[in-house]
């Protein structure tokens, strides 16, 4: 059966790359200030002008879904970056070295994972006051901290069936270096899995920042984010659903797109792991 | 011992652990005395369950424990600002900020602090509230049950879709009926719980969207309070059943695709064939045959799911304004009360340690085959 990626698929991809485009380009784009209040358009349903119709105060909701793409996406995008670099570093590293080195990086890393992830937020959380540069520093650390278990397991299970094969074996018995065979044989090998992986992980991490946000303990208020347009929204809810619902439709189908490509790839690259 | 015999008394050492801890919660005995009895329960469970596998484990958690009592505890020393002059405010005079200070032990070094608040745990006493000026153990036993009404109804729930449609979706692999369920839980899957939380509030209890006049939704279930079991049971699970799906929904879709693809592998056995070949009617073969050896997975993630629960259970308790755990935390958060925090996170973890553990115990009660094996139950 030859591999299709399907329709669908590309849809998703579409759907990605134009939200991501739109969050860059959000100041160029001929969009509304996201800030500006419309006189007299208050909760007002979507219309021509404002095509996700007007907040509590008037403002457009559709600019500020845009605006919040890009509080959403830059911090998933970092911490799922740096969360690959280091996880799929100490997952390599704990596949490759077997023994001791395999046995304190596993331990460490399963210790990493016995307090809740949202509970640990807040714990970090009280670190945080107003500042908002801090403020994403913060989240991004800690979404780091979240994602770097989880992925070096997944890149240790990879490592691991690797390192066993033939031509990792020819590689050292030709005298290649452990720096060598990791990232030259290996690396390239494992490479499919982590990236499959990571657009989970990124989907992940968006909903993890919007429950954050959600909570209001996100990128502070002048800035729009997804969680918190959701949250404010929720009070006006039986007269003007559309706060609310506009940034979460639009969320929810990001999240899903995010995990349908994932899932693909992993299928694509390696049909049998697929089952989950 | 002979096995089946092992078997029996493992299943009764995991019932007896789970019925201390909810005994635990509900009753609110003194720390130690949990502490103590659990102790007992674990050691007595690993002697007859598979001796040396569940000694080491239990000897590995120890350390565990104490490494996250450790990271709470320095995370919250190191926090910026003075706790005494949170407490104060901002017009405290140095005397009564001196004073303060001594009496939270501020003043001591690090690890006699820790030492303190460690020895102060062990027998129950988690300090006392900054804010709510309450003992911060009473303030997480009360949160506790809301929380854990949650977090079980929503487990009920979730299995409740995942197993039929597992089962279902897993006969009829490959065709439209799989598809459309895999498709329908995957939306599921890709819905943030507050995201869901809201839509239902929307749609099931304040009348959904007017188009043109009409109403498309319903009003028919409330949308926020907690009204405790004891006070009315009808009342309590109306004001539950919101709450508990929002956090459902998304573990259902988890549960099912996992059940799902066991059931693909065992529906492949040999004796499912003998099964139909005898003349079994389907529904018994899935249903009685199958369903036990396909199930194991899904056990074993229910318990690593309880993470994932406690932290929806945080959003949901604050969407419908409910006062469990995660609202007593995050009160906490948002008023700087470092020690109701810390309490509230290391209850927390400790829970989630012990279920893990648990879980790995059951697994290998209910799955014969693994025995002997050192299982990371954590898939």
């Amino acid at each position: 059966m030859r591999k299709r990626l399907g329709f669908v698929f590309w849809v998703a991809v579409a759907y990605l790359v134009v939200l991501a485009l739109a969050a860059v380009f959000a100041d160029v784009l001929p969009i509304k200030d996201p800030a500006e209040t419309f006189p007299g358009t208050s909760k007002q349903g979507p219309s021509l002008t404002h095509w996700f119709g007007n907040d509590g105060v008037g403002r457009d909701v559709f600019s500020r879904v845009i605006y919040g793409a890009q509080v959403s996406l830059v911090i998933s995008t970092v911490g799922t970056v740096l969360a690959l670099v280091i996880g799929g570093l100490l997952g390599m590293v704990s596949g490759y070295f077997s023994s001791r080195v395999d046995r304190w990086l596993t331990a460490t890393l399963n210790a990493s994972l016995v307090i809740p992830p949202l509970i640990l937020f807040l714990a970090l959380v009280l670190f945080l006051d107003g500042e908002a540069k801090r403020r994403i520093f913060i989240l991004v650390f800690t979404f780091v901290l979240l994602s770097i278990a989880p992925i070096a397991r997944v890149v240790r299970a990879a490592t691991l069936s690797w390192a066993g094969q033939d031509f990792v074996l020819a590689a050292r018995t030709l005298g290649a270096r452990d720096g060598r065979v990791l990232f030259r044989e290996i690396l390239p090998n494992v490479a499919p899995s982590f990236v499959s992986y990571s657009l989970i992980i990124m989907a992940g991490l968006i909903v993890v920042e919007g429950s954050v946000a959600f909570l209001g303990l996100s990128v502070p208020p002048p800035t729009p984010t997804w969680g918190d347009m959701i949250n404010k929204g929720r009070t006006n809810l039986d007269v003007a659903a559309h706060i609310s619902l506009m940034p979460a439709i639009v969320m929810f189908v990001t999240v899903l797109a995010l995990n349908f490509v994932g899932d693909k790839l992993q299928q694509y690259f390696e049909p049998r792991e697929s089952v989950l | 011992m002979k096995q089946a015999v092992r078997d029996q008394l493992g299943r009764i050492v995991a019932v007896a652990l789970l019925a201390t801890i909810a005994w635990a919660w509900f009753w609110r005995p003194p720390f130690s005395w949990t502490f103590g009895v659990l102790v007992v329960i674990g050691t007595v469970g690993a002697g007859i369950a598979d001796g040396r596998y569940a000694l080491r484990r239990i000897a590995g958690v120890i350390p565990v424990l104490v490494g996250v009592s450790f990271v709470v505890f320095a995370l919250m020393a190191s926090l910026p600002g003075d706790p005494a002059i949170n407490i104060l405010g901002p017009a405290a005079t140095a005397d009564q900020i001196a004073i303060v200070r001594t009496e939270l032990g501020l003043d001591e070094p690090f690890f006699n602090r820790y030492g303190n608040w460690l020895g102060g745990v062990l027998t129950g006493d988690l300090g006392t509230s900054i804010v709510l000026r309450e003992d911060v153990a009473d303030g997480i036993s009360r949160s506790m049950t809301p929380t854990l009404q949650i977090m079980a109804y929503s487990v009920v729930i979730a299995l409740g879709f995942a197993i039929p449609l597992g089962i279902w979706a897993g006969y009829r692999q490959g065709t439209k009926t799989d598809g459309t369920i895999n498709n329908v839980m995957l939306g599921f899957l890709a819905t943030p719980n507050f995201v869901l939380a809201v839509m239902l509030v929307l749609f099931l209890s304040i009348g959904g969207l007017s188009v043109a006049g009409n109403e498309i939704g319903f009003r028919v279930l409330p949308a926020a309070r907690y009204v405790p079991l004891g006070e009315d049971v009808v009342l309590h699970f109306k004001h539950m059943l919101l709450p508990s799906l929002a956090l459902a929904m998304g573990q259902a879709a988890v549960f099912m695709r996992l059940l799902r693809s066991d059931m693909i592998a065992t529906l492949r056995l040999p004796f499912i064939d003998l099964a139909r070949s005898k003349g079994l009617p389907t529904r018994r073969i899935l249903w009685r045959h199958a369903l036990r050896p396909s199930s194991f997975t899904l056990l074993t993630v229910v318990g690593l799911t309880v993470g994932l629960l406690i932290g929806g259970a945080l959003i949901v308790e604050f969407i419908f304004t409910i006062p469990g755990v995660g609202a007593y935390i995050f009160l906490g958060v948002t008023q700087r009360d470092f020690i109701a925090v810390q309490g509230g996170v290391l209850v927390i973890s400790t829970l989630y340690i012990v279920v893990l553990t648990m879980s790995d115990f059951l697994y290998l009660s209910l799955d014969p085959r693994l025995r002997g094996r050192e299982v990371g139950a954590r898939a």
